[in-house]
């Protein structure tokens, strides 16, 4: 049995009506028949010819019946489990339960100027320990968190996140897919006896380049559960309209459902909406915005419908450049909005601007804010206890106390949350202490974090085996051309370094 | 009917109507109009436009779409021009496009577009442009600069690749390099030898007027 995570016990929220739903479900199935999906891969276009979709072979095009769509939804389990290393990490996806996942982004900041900036290795394998550490943290996302760190070659980002991950955390984890990077996480998955969950990536609007498909062969072959992802920007590469984007979204996710089901029918997957309103100014996403979350809700509910656990990125994100006011609002709305509507995946802790940058410190922010979404998630018990009827008569009006009663002792530790760091104290309290943040206390807790926590290590024989993987995947990259002789000799200085490969 | 048809060209760009631009540029064409007075009047038109944006009163949906009508249109007149030996007059030549590997348009697009606002002759070469054919299209076009974008930092290292190719071509010396994208930052962009950087696209448009010296 799963054990962490919590589980919403009422009804999620839903804002569109059966017809609208319907609406939306038709015409993607339309699209999927009429205009097809443009897929650069030869093996998999072969495979969908086979089973009755038609193919332009001069367009790449791939158009899919509605009724084979329709078969294909319903292979896909509506639950799976996702092994971690360490089998008290698993997780039950899909049904009510909602877990809450690292947020990634492509670099660190700068505490003082807050501005954007690379991190060191020691800092990545830091963040990984916040990771490890943060309770309400139950799932780790690709990358290591951050896109890389000073000196590492891009190629090698996926494969030695994969390994920070499983050598810091017992967590279950997920990898993506670049430049074949999927054989190696599979190989790394498969010498901790761990399950990874896979990613194929979809290139909007209604494409599949090649390395995706490649990956969901690779991966589905190999037995892992697979997410399939697509973000398309409302107004650039997709429809501006939220129920648009909904249709062009939904198309290029069931399109992957269709291969992944026809590569091995049953294989458990998890879809992904990582769509955002297009910045019409600065012509970025609109991280954080209400749009945004509009689109996760709708899509909440409409796949939920086809009982396919779902995974909603733009919880987390936010556009602020600092840990602020602005920052605080965006994740939190994106946080509740999306688990009250019933998401099963909230990637949250850690990041900030998108997925240009995150800060461990987030993390431990955050964590406080999964801990409060998941109470509420808990929903309100009503029983003769809680109700507490024959106590209310009993204590009356004033003089009557409550605090020495032993059902307060009972339930108040069940009605709220003991937060890690936010700021909770008196005004003299808070005076006599230092005047401090939410951010200090996440700063103390950081470093206490780094100081103390010891994650359950590999094995002696499990480490070696990551090592020689790791080792396999440079060879592989350096032989292909992919790490120059310049990067070579940077990222050497780490792999020699007395430190490797924590610092 | 002459100042009709110019005012027609105008109004297609100011209305976002790449058709109308195409039939209005054709009709030009027919009119024996000078192709170049043409040209100008579709610049005109597109820096208006860019002004628009800069001061906030038009988005990105415009800017893209008055950049489509007058790509329309060009073709239609770059031919007559040609036809004719007459030289464009223009700040320079741009030829801009988004790293192999990254499929990112949107930045890209704004700068080319609000390049050719400022007067540049612009060569907007796509996405996932290889080192190689950025060289091409840089020999081509006697391209006077080259704009380099990328957003993924996995993909930021293929700008260091197009320069390389620069080199090894003995072009680099005669073809300034301007990078930008999400992943870029100024430190990378003096790491890699570029001549310039900039964040965003308005900013993007008046460095290259500074790199070729306008």
């Amino acid at each position: 049995m799963a054990m962490n995570g919590f589980v919403r016990k009422f009804k999620p929220l839903e804002i569109l009506t059966e017809e609208q739903v319907r609406a939306i479900h038709l015409a993607t199935l339309d699209v999927l028949e009429t205009t097809g999906v443009r897929m650069e891969h030869k093996g998999g276009l072969k495979l969908l010819e086979k089973h009755g979709c038609k193919v332009d072979w001069e367009q790449n095009r791939a158009r899919m019946p509605a009724g084979l769509v329709e078969e294909c939804l319903a292979k896909v389990p509506s639950q799976f489990r996702l092994r971690a290393r360490n089998p008290k990490n698993d997780l039950l996806m899909g049904g009510d339960r909602v877990y809450f996942q690292t947020f990634a982004g492509m670099q660190s900041i700068d505490l003082e100027t807050w501005e954007p900036r690379p991190p060191t290795r020691k800092e990545n394998y830091d963040a990984v320990l916040v990771q490890d550490a943060c309770p309400n943290l139950h799932f780790l996302s690709t990358y290591t968190p951050w896109f890389g760190w000073k000196g590492l070659p891009p190629v090698m980002s996926i494969p030695e996140s994969d390994a920070s991950r499983l050598r810091y955390s017992t967590k279950a984890i997920e990898t993506g897919s670049s430049y074949d990077s999927e054989v190696f996480a599979i190989m790394l998955a498969q010498a901790v006896g761990a399950d990874v969950l896979g990613y194929m990536g979809g290139s909007p609007p209604l494409t599949w380049y090649e390395n995706a498909v490649e990956a969901c062969f690779r991966l589905v072959g190999a037995g892992f559960p697979l997410q399939v992802i697509s973000g398309n920007t409302m107004g650039a590469n997709g429809p501006a309209s939220i129920a648009g984007s909904t249709v062009t979204n939904n198309a290029e996710l069931m399109s992957g459902i269709v291969l992944a089901q026809l590569i091995r029918p049953g294989t458990p997957m998890m879809v992904m909406d990582f769509c955002f309103p297009q910045n019409m100014r600065g012509g970025g996403p609109l991280f954080g915005d209400i749009g945004a979350f509009l689109h996760n809700v709708v899509f909440n509910q409409i796949w939920r419908s086809y009982g396919i656990p779902t995974k909603t990125p733009p919880a987390g994100a936010s556009n602020s450049k600092q840990i602020d006011y602005q920052c605080g609002y965006e994740k939190a709305m994106g946080a509740l909005l999306n688990a009250l509507s019933g998401t099963n995946v909230i990637p949250l802790q850690g990041g900030l601007n998108g997925e240009l940058t995150r800060h461990p410190l987030i993390s431990i922010l955050d964590d406080d804010m999964a801990a409060m979404i998941g109470r509420f998630l808990n929903g309100v018990e009503v029983t003769d206890e809680s109700i507490a009827l024959d106590l209310i008569n009993q204590v009356g009006p004033i003089p009557g106390f409550y605090l020495d009663k032993a059902h307060t002792r009972n339930w108040w530790r069940k009605e709220q949350v003991m937060t890690s760091v936010a700021d909770r104290l008196t005004y003299p309290e808070w005076m006599r202490t230092g005047k401090k943040s939410a951010l200090d206390y996440a700063k103390e807790r950081m470093e206490q974090i780094v100081g103390t926590h010891k994650p359950e290590p590999l094995t002696p024989h499990q480490e070696q085996a990551v090592e020689d993987i790791l080792k396999e995947a440079r060879d592989y990259y350096r032989k292909k051309g992919l790490i120059g002789e310049e990067d070579w000799q940077l990222y050497l200085e780490q792999l020699e370094s007395p430190g490797y490969p924590y610092a | 009917m002459k100042r009709m048809v110019l005012g027609g060209l105008a109004e297609a760009v100011l209305a976002y109507d790449p058709e109308a631009a195409t039939r209005w540029a054709r009709q030009a064409v027919a009119e024996g109009i000078d192709p170049i007075e043409a040209l100008n009047v579709l610049t005109d038109a597109i820096r208006q436009v860019g002004d628009g944006f800069e001061t906030g009163e038009l988005f990105l949906p415009e800017l893209v779409g008055a950049a489509g009508a007058m790509q329309a249109a060009m073709p239609v007149l770059q031919e007559q021009i040609d036809r004719s030996g007459a030289v464009r007059q223009s700040l320079g030549v741009i030829v801009i496009g988004t790293v192999f590997g990254d499929i990112h348009t949107i930045g890209k697009t704004m700068v080319a577009t609000l390049c050719a606002a400022e007067g540049f002759e612009v060569h907007d070469i796509g996405v996932n442009v290889t080192a190689e054919k950025f060289v091409d299209c840089i020999i081509a076009t006697g391209a006077d600069l080259v704009a380099i974008s990328a957003l993924m930092t996995m993909t930021v290292p293929e700008i260091r690749k197009v320069i390389r190719a620069l080199e090894q071509k003995g072009l680099r010396d005669r073809v300034k390099v301007m990078v930008g994208g999400g992943g870029v930052t100024e430190t990378f962009a003096e790491q890699v030898g570029a001549d310039g950087y900039d964040p965003t696209a308005p900013g993007a448009a008046k460095l290259a007027r500074k790199l070729v010296g306008k």
